[in-house]
């Protein structure tokens, strides 16, 4: 097992009041599973991605990573887990706007420590593998929104991570580069990454083998989608 | 991550904002350049105080008459004192251990006159011993020499201001000047000497390029004496073959002159060497406090580098949100920052640097202030520069290291 969360609680205080964002979350993930997490606005989904993308810490609860009590350990060890373990994908892609998309896909690579030539080699290969291998000289503001998630994605897998969490990332696209984007989380999953994404939309979260839904901090609903919508499109290609 | 790496990113960092780099590191740049502009100054008043007293010699005893008035000076003469005399430095020469020469000399103001032109100086009548205690070279013609002294002859040699106001820029050798009421004939100038500002223990201060020297033997036959109770010669200068029992020979000096003089208190012993190293502790005084007013500035200018990079972090907080959530530790981004600090101050200290050198050169060139570079100042500016950038660039780079990961990546 990936991920297993027991009775994970979330309250972010506000002056005096104290907001609870999640309570008594459940969650098991297993690897090589695509899933897919939806729910109204408010309800807790990108607060439940960061505390498993180890950017955020539960209240209560504990919570499992590759047997690792996540809860336990300190900020290096956290910075260290989200470097090597965890790929995060944003809606707002989140690229470094003065540096070219090699040097994004490099970064995290750098913080590992990785040598100079071994970690050009790789960021170009991750540039490639999401089709951008001959963009890798330009900056953010010289690509498209979807080439420009597409890096993001790059620079998520470089370090090949034991999952991929994405929030909501099709959100700030227009519906071509939205499938272009989920094919690709498609292709991840097939090679057996684990893949979570956020999304509001039923036609992406349909891609999903697994789709949880969560209302007001609580998951509602937890269920397997046989058919594959993608997968579908894979058949009939 | 290797620092190597993170140099780099900082000078990413710092080229992308260049004017902003730039103005960030003014406050440096100035604060580097007048600590050693300051420290130039001073080094350079220095200089030039050391160099009046080398011309007095630092192996030297001066004994001089002292100004007395005419009330005292007869009072004196009545207690059996004849004054400084030609018999005080033989006693010196044949009972102080350790003398090489004593050179007496008498002096008088008498304005030097030639054709229509007039200089006001001082007219030193020398023996040839002078040569011996002091390092009198001339630029032109020759010094006083023992056969002229011996015949007693109207020569003259004239300091460097004398020999310009009489004579402009002509060779004075050969020409005649009237000193008082009588002809000389020029037979040297003196090189220019060090300024003589201050009074220096009892001398009076004066301008040696001002003096004018003649035979003492000539002086005293054809000068008259301002008064009655004028003594024989004016002063003694006594040479010693080293500089380690100046004090010891001073007293020895007092002892022999107060027996001659009846106890009389009717003269003055001056040790250039001790007053120079006086002066010299006392402009190392001086200098530390210049260059301590400069390092305020310095440390204003590391106010500056904190200032701004506190802005440029809440500007980059989003850049440090992301860094963390892919992996950067809270120690990569405190030394990113801390770089990007050092990278500054460095910067702004080697412009300082260059700045500093070319304000003390130009201070020289347009004021005629003398100035003295240093490489110590240098060497301490420049460090103290950096030590004020990774000082002061701690605390925001320590700020930027602790925001919440979670926080700064949703910072709008
Ligand atoms: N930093 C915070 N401080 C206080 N409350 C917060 C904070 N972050 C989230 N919340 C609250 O927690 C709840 C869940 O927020 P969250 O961002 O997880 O929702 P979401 O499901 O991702 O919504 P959306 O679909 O709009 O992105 C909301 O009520 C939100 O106001
Ligand atoms: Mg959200």
């Amino acid at each position: 097992m990936l991920i297993d969360i027991q009775n994970l609680k979330k309250d972010y205080l506000m002056g005096e009041f104290s907001v609870t964002a999640l309570s008594e979350i459940n969650l098991q993930i297993n690897k090589n599973e695509f899933v897919a997490i939806m729910g109204p606005s408010g309800s807790g989904k990108s607060t439940l991605m960061n505390i498993l993308g180890c950017l955020d810490t539960p209240t209560e609860g504990t919570y499992l990573f590759d047997n690792m009590d996540i809860t336990q350990l300190d900020d290096d060890a956290l910075s260290a887990i989200r470097n090597k373990h965890i790929g995060f994908i944003f809606q707002s892609f989140n690229l470094l706007p003065r540096m070219t998309a090699l040097q994004n896909v490099e970064l995290p690579l750098m913080y590992a420590g990785v040598e100079k030539d071994e970690r050009l080699k790789m960021a170009k290969a991750s540039l490639e593998k999401v089709g951008l291998g001959d963009r890798w000289r330009h900056k953010p503001s010289e690509l498209s929104g979807g080439q420009r998630q597409r890096v993001a994605i790059a620079r998520a897998l470089v370090t090949k991570p034991g999952i991929i969490l994405a929030d909501e990332p099709t959100g700030a696209l227009d519906s071509k580069s939205g499938i272009e984007i989920m094919e690709i989380f498609t292709q991840l999953y097939e090679e057996g990454h684990t893949v979570l994404i956020i999304t509001h939309e039923r036609d992406v979260a349909a891609c999903a083998n697994r789709i949880l839904e969560i209302r007001d901090g609580m998951i509602t609903n937890d269920t397997t989608n046989i058919n594959t919508k993608i997968g579908e499109l894979s058949l009939a290609n | 991550m290797q620092l190597g790496e993170n140099i780099s990113i900082a000078f990413l960092g710092l080229i992308d904002h260049k004017f902003r780099s730039f103005l960030t590191i003014l406050g440096i740049i100035f604060g580097t350049a007048s600590v050693i502009a300051m420290v130039a100054i001073g080094e350079g008043a220095k200089k030039q105080a050391i160099a009046k007293y080398q011309d007095l010699g630092v192996s030297n005893i001066i004994v001089r008459d002292k100004d007395l008035t005419d009330n005292e000076l007869e009072e004196v003469r009545m207690k059996f004192s004849k004054g400084l005399s030609f018999a005080d430095a033989k006693a010196i020469r044949e009972i102080l251990p350790g003398v090489i020469s004593v050179a007496p000399q008498s002096e008088i103001k008498l304005d030097a006159k030639s054709g229509d032109r007039s200089s006001k100086s001082t007219v030193i009548g020398i023996t040839p011993e002078i040569l011996e205690v002091l390092n009198y070279t001339t630029e032109k013609g020759a010094f006083i020499t023992t056969d002229q002294y011996d015949r007693q002859l109207k020569v003259a040699v004239l300091g460097a201001t004398v020999a310009r106001e009489l004579f402009s820029y002509e060779n004075p050798v050969g020409r005649s000047v009237k000193l008082g009421d009588q002809w000389f004939e020029v037979v040297g100038t003196m090189e220019t000497k060090a300024l003589f500002t201050e009074t220096v223990g009892e001398l009076a201060s004066r301008d040696l390029n001002n003096d004018v020297y003649i035979p003492l033997s000539t002086f005293n036959k054809r000068i008259p004496k301002e008064n009655q109770y004028a003594s024989e010669i004016n002063q003694l200068t006594v040479k010693l073959r080293n500089s380690d029992e100046l004090i010891e020979s001073a007293a020895v000096i007092r002892n022999i002159i107060d027996r001659h003089h009846f106890n009389n208190d009717d003269f003055s012993i001056i040790v250039p060497f001790e007053l120079m190293k006086q002066e010299e502790k006392e402009s190392r005084i001086y200098n530390f406090l210049l260059a301590s007013i400069a390092a305020i500035s310095l440390i204003v200018g590391g106010i500056g580098i904190m200032n701004i990079m506190l802005a440029s972090i809440l500007e980059r907080t989003r850049e440090i949100g992301i860094r963390r959530a892919i992996g950067g530790r809270k120690a990569d981004i405190l030394g990113q920052f801390l770089t990007e600090a050092v990278v500054l101050s460095i910067s702004g200290g080697i412009i300082g640097v260059f700045l500093g050198v070319f304000l003390s050169v130009g201070i020289t060139w347009i004021t005629d202030i003398e100035t003295s570079l240093t490489l110590y100042s240098i060497i301490i500016a420049f460090s103290f520069s950096v030590m004020v950038g990774i000082t002061f660039g701690y605390l925001p780079a320590k700020r930027a290291a602790n925001l919440k990961p979670i926080e700064s990546i949703r910072h709008e």
